[in-house]
């Protein structure tokens, strides 16, 4: 086990080196810099950009550059973002983390609570109208674009009934539309996937042997089928945590939530290089982590595996 | 003849014709495919859409930026079928040309994800090794982040607009489909008719194209359609944020996003463009599950 983690971990640091570089040299050769709005140059005095420049060591070769910033990077520093400098940049990350883990962790929650309710179900009655009726939901729910969930539910939810609020941050009548408008078109795909594996479960011959000896359809498939299940189920929900976390940026537009990902595009915009650079650091980070436990996981639950010989 | 003896004429064929007429593989994935319905409905409306955006020159009613503030924010109506936006053009010709991104973002980015991805991934899978172990470092950079992310940081820094969309998107595109032919060229290069290939002392650029590639294009053919979607997701979310095509060319997620604080009061401003997105995707879906299940092929990616 223990080898396999320090592999594992070292596959991830040599990713994010990678990903460092192409992030950092990609922001650099493109023309144009944090003096330009867009792509209009704010009208500014030579004199003034040339300051800047040095300031943050803009002039200096690009591999120059990198190395500075990895060289701090390593040491956990990843400077202070252009936009606010009175902060560093973890202390940013840190401040509007919250936003996005709130919205993009409990529409996860709610996109497999339900999803794995509707994929149990459809398994359960296996091609009888509610499967068909599940299968088909399952589908066309996972067609709708989050922004376009969003608009209707904030159209019958906050205009014609008001029960909640349209947009903004405050109690839970803000959370509630943006959560489900995210998290429902997720379910479609784990009902699907449950359903899935369940079915392969239900088709094993120790299931058969069950229903032979006459245990009742529930006793079947919460003592037989679900655990068996579970292990595919869990290693691929788990990572849609941070998938979700990350992919709130339609949501936060359309909601108006000042999360990590709108934090993302208003820097990428700007050209806020050290904000850039550390909100796809921190966010690779996260999502390459959750993989790793995700596998570790997989062999503490599943002793068939044997990650040692898992490429 | 009995039942089960092999004689060489059998095996020639030139015995009597055998009772099941084996019509080889792809009509037999055509009669599968026919059998699923929602495949059917996304075959149908592929061809409709891209007759619609093909000709839109013709049947579009009014040009897509013919402004006309008089009509702005009506209803659907005779004149206007799906109503005017605010700043009254024809809602029906702008849904009308915005079929062109969204098909040309679809196709373009998921044919050029395998003009890079497929060579890429069956020299990996086929020679190992060195390029082998660069593949799959590029590959794991690129699933590092999600790749609407990716997508979105290089069309910022590029700028916004249609032609950097797609550079973007083939950039991330061609992972899914490399993935997927290295893994199958490493399995079938362990086949016994390739090391017989390789003892008959065939050039590996035979081996390549003729053995390995035909095993894989049933994959590529799913592949191809099962991204679409995702492309067509990626034009309407970046568009609807104002990162994708820019105006006055329409494209339904800018439509969306152009809404904005219009479509409360006017919902046809945002029923019609996002009725589209979502027409689109379930057809492209449709095609996509319609395809696997009638080449049979095994996805374990």
């Amino acid at each position: 086990m223990i080898p396999y983690i320090i592999r594992r971990v070292f596959g991830i640091l040599v990713m994010l080196l990678l990903l460092s570089l192409f992030t950092f040299t990609l922001s650099r050769v493109v023309p144009g810099g944090p003096w330009m709005q867009g792509n209009v140059e704010i009208p500014l005095p030579q004199e003034q950009v040339q300051l800047f420049k040095e300031k943050y060591g803009l002039d200096k070769p690009i591999l120059f550059q990198y190395l500075v910033w990895l060289k701090n990077a390593a040491l956990l520093d990843f400077g202070r973002p252009f936009s606010a400098p009175e902060i560093t940049v973890t202390q940013m990350i840190a401040q509007v983390l919250p936003y996005s883990a709130i919205v993009g962790g409990l529409a996860a929650l709610l996109a497999i609570f339900l999803g794995v309710i509707l994929g149990i179900l459809a398994a359960a009655y296996c091609n009888s109208w509610l499967d068909n009726l599940i299968t088909s939901y399952a589908v066309i729910i996972g067609t709708i674009p989050s922004f376009v969930m969003g608009f209707v539910l904030v159209y019958f939810f906050a205009i014609k009934l008001s029960w909640f609020a349209s947009g903004g941050w405050g109690d839970y009548r803000h959370l509630v539309l943006p959560i489900v408008a995210f998290g429902l078109p997720a379910t479609g795909g784990v009902a699907r996937w449950t359903r899935q594996c369940i079915a392969e479960a239900m088709s094993a011959d120790y299931v058969r042997t069950a229903y032979a000896k006459g245990v009742r359809q529930a006793g079947v498939i919460s003592r037989h089928v679900l655990r068996n299940s579970m292990i595919p189920m869990i290693t691929s929900f788990l990572p849609l945590f941070p998938a979700m976390m990350t992919g709130s940026i339609f949501i936060e537009a359309t909601f108006g939530l000042p999360g990590l990902g709108t934090y993302f595009v208003t820097s990428s915009m700007t050209r806020d290089y050290p904000l850039v650079l550390g909100i796809t650091m921190f966010w690779a980070i996260l999502i390459s982590v959750t993989y790793l436990i995700t596998d570790i996981l997989y062999g503490i639950i599943d002793p068939r595996v044997r990650l040692e010989n898992k490429k | 003849m009995t039942a089960g003896t092999v004689t060489p004429q059998s095996l020639a064929g030139n015995d009597l014709p055998s009772p099941v007429k084996y019509a080889g593989f792809w009509a037999g994935a055509w009669r599968r495919f026919r059998r699923n319905k929602l495949a059917l409905y996304g075959f149908v409306y592929v061809v409709v859409i891209l007759f619609v955006a093909i000709s839109a020159d013709w049947i579009a009613p009014y040009p897509y930026d013919k402004i006309n503030p008089e009509d702005a924010l009506q209803g659907p109506n005779r004149q206007h079928l799906m109503g005017v936006d605010m700043l009254g053009r024809d809602m029906l010709s702008r849904v009308i040309y915005g079929s062109r991104p969204m098909l040309l973002v679809g196709v373009v980015t998921q044919l050029a994800g395998l003009v890079i991805g497929v060579p890429l991934g069956i020299v990996a899978g086929y020679f190992g090794g060195i390029a082998d172990w660069l593949v799959s470092r590029l590959i794991d950079l690129f699933s590092a982040l999600p790749w609407y992310l990716i997508v979105l940081y290089m069309v910022m820094v590029l700028s916004p607009s249609l032609e950097n969309l797609i550079v973007a998107l083939t950039i991330t595109s061609w992972v899914g489909s490399c993935r997927i032919v290295r893994g199958m060229s490493l399995s079938i290069r362990e086949q016994d008719y390739i090391e017989a290939a390789q003892a008959l002392g065939l050039p590996t650029r035979r081996i390549l194209s003729n053995h390995i590639l035909p095993q894989v294009a049933p994959l590529l053919l799913w592949s191809f359609a099962a991204g679409i979607p995702t492309a067509v997701f990626a034009e309407a979310g970046l568009s609807f944020i104002g990162m994708g095509v820019r105006p006055p060319s329409p494209s339904w997620g800018q439509m969306l996003g152009a809404a904005g604080q219009y479509w409360q009061y006017f919902p046809h401003m945002f029923i019609f463009p996002s009725l589209m997105i979502t027409l689109s995707v379930l057809a492209f879906q449709g095609l996509a599950d319609g395809l696997r299940e009638a080449m049979d092929v095994n996805i374990n990616v």
